[in-house]
């Protein structure tokens, strides 16, 4: 079975959240049999989550039924959902009966979500295929990544490897399980028989740190927003005892952070164990071993237990020597089968063969660790989350009558419009349709946008801050 | 100006509120743009425009518009009605 929950102690929690409910493996198996009695196998679920057991639900429960769930904010922009439900045509949706709209009927509710069923038909998937989730959320990109179970059972045991995780673990999961991180939180503690604690709090809410102190927490999961907000909150000058693992992914970590997180972990006997990931490669691909957290300051470390990292350059040959900058290859098998844009893509088998092109600029060291230097692609991380540049062109043209350019760095994304009339309801509308507060973006007016002769955007011309 | 105007003032631009918006209904988590980002920034504002800092379980328990003058009085900031 999936994780082999069903080879579980029944009686052993496995999620608890921060309203109080309480899930066993048990409730798992059995909230399981009943969604799979109510649906037809191999549909295409919406699962709208919040970070809460029946968000948690949403995902085992298709799994364990063979049905095959794409993971969204409950939250997101109401319009990029209805786009998206056009395209892909789930045939069930689950989310939070709250939001139930007038008219929809649930066919079944369980711990505060309830399970609708469309009326669109099932359509022939993929037998390799478990699980999408979107490249860009907060763009709505039709984009979604393709997974296997077996990058998902290959990640949960590579995680658990290099982690050194058992059924004794608590983690507090507060990053979004939609995201790729989250939800690799999820399922690599579910595999070992631990005990995840989920929470849509996060650490400027009180709750959070009542939910943390109250529930023995053995590991935290960030990313390098929160990692500064917690620096700022003075994290560092508390103890924590029951805390042995803090791990940040979703993007660079300043280097001041880094080292102040390295160095408490040290002197708290606690793990720091950076590590570096995509949506693409099932979430994590690298990881640094947290006795050289101190000596290789922001470094990205080294492939995970089952993959390998090279680099190639331009002409996609290998690079042997060390401090040579080219694109940071992953093989493993946790290389998701490849994107969808359409529902027929999802009868595509894989299309990657356990080859994933990151898109990373990265150096080796003469010790064979890996510094992320630049991007290939055009996305920027903001807030941990991926921002499709030329998405976001989309949309501004889209809804308004402007030529405009989207360039930036993972603190801002910088938008420039040929025309001034409009510049405060564009940066509204980017961070209302993303849902990213609008301090991530800033529209600049220039007379004209810079083509070449051929009417490509000439972003090297554009200032990135 | 007054320390409630300038509240008031603080939170329009810090979080982009239209002028016309009531801003006694303003709260964390659920206005636009008041998240964790927002959020950090408005006390970073208010620490500079009222020349206080703020302890922790304040910046924590900081979630509506009320709040937010009920811990700026226990900074000796005055609130006249």
């Amino acid at each position: 079975m999936f994780l082999d929950l069903n080879a579980k102690k029944t009686d052993k929690e496995a999620i608890i959240d921060s309203d109080g409910n309480v899930l066993t493996y048990g409730d798992i198996i059995a909230e399981a049999e009943t969604f799979s009695s109510l649906t037809k196998p191999r549909s295409v679920i919406f699962v709208l989550c919040r970070n809460d057991v029946g968000g948690c639900l949403g995902f085992t429960n298709c799994l364990l039924s063979c049905n095959v769930p794409l993971l969204l904010n409950v939250g997101m922009d109401s319009a990029l959902l209805e786009n998206l439900i056009e395209t892909y045509l789930p045939a069930y949706i689950w989310k939070p009966s709250e939001s139930l709209k007038s008219g929809e009927v649930s066919i079944f509710e369980s711990y505060g979500y309830a399970l609708i069923a469309t009326g669109n038909e099932v359509y022939p998937i993929h037998d390799d295929l478990s699980l999408l989730l979107t490249t860009s959320g907060s763009t709505g990109s039709p984009k979604l990544v393709r997974h296997s179970y077996s990058n998902i059972e290959a990640q949960a045991r590579n995680i658990s490897a290099f982690f050194e995780i058992d059924e004794t673990e608590r983690p507090l999961l507060d990053l979004p399980i939609y995201y790729t991180m989250g939800l690799s939180v999820l399922y690599s503690h579910l595999f070992v028989g631990a005990t995840v604690l989920v929470t849509d709090k996060n650490v400027l809410d009180s709750e959070y740190w009542t939910f943390l102190n109250d529930n023995q927490v053995t590991s935290i999961t960030n990313i390098p927003y929160t990692y500064e907000l917690l620096y700022k909150l003075r994290f560092l000058n508390r103890e924590y005892p029951s805390i042995r693992i803090i791990t940040q992914g979703g993007g660079k970590l300043k280097d001041e952070i880094y080292h102040a997180f390295a160095e408490y972990a040290q002197r708290t006997c606690k793990k720091f164990i950076p590590t570096y990931g995509q949506t693409e490669g099932t979430a994590r691909m690298a990881y640094l071993p947290a006795e050289y957290s101190l000596t290789k300051t922001g470094c990205i470390g080294k492939a995970i237990p089952g993959g390998r990292l090279y680099l190639i350059d331009e002409n996609g040959d290998k690079i042997t020597e060390p401090d040579v900058m080219g694109e940071m290859v992953y093989e493993g098998p946790n290389v998701t089968l490849g994107y969808a844009l359409s529902p027929e893509d999802l009868a595509l088998g894989d299309e990657r063969h356990g080859v994933l092109k990151t898109g990373d600029m990265v150096k080796m060291d003469s010790d064979g660790f890996f510094y992320i230097v630049g991007r290939k692609k055009r996305f920027l991380k903001l807030n941990g989350h991926r921002v499709g540049l030329d998405e976001c062109e989309q949309i501004i043209k889209g809804a308004f009558d402007v030529d405009c350019a989207c360039t930036g760095t993972d603190k801002k994304l910088m938008c420039y419009v040929d025309e001034d009339s409009s510049i405060e309801e564009i940066r509204r509308h980017l961070s209302e349709v993303t849902g990213l507060n609008y301090m991530y973006f800033e529209v600049r007016c220039l007379d004209k946008i810079p083509r070449s002769s051929t009417g490509k955007i000439l972003y090297s011309s554009l200032n990135k801050e | 100006m007054s320390n409630l105007a300038k509240y008031k003032k603080t939170l329009y631009d810090v979080l982009a509120i239209p002028e016309e918006t009531d801003c006694s209904s303003l709260e964390r988590g659920v206005s636009q743009n008041w998240d964790s980002v927002g959020h950090i920034a408005l006390i970073s504002a208010l620490e500079e425009a009222f020349d206080v800092m703020f302890e922790i379980e304040d910046l924590l328990s900081f979630k509506t518009f009320d709040q937010g003058i009920e811990i700026l009085k226990k900074y000796g900031i005055m609130f006249e009605d």
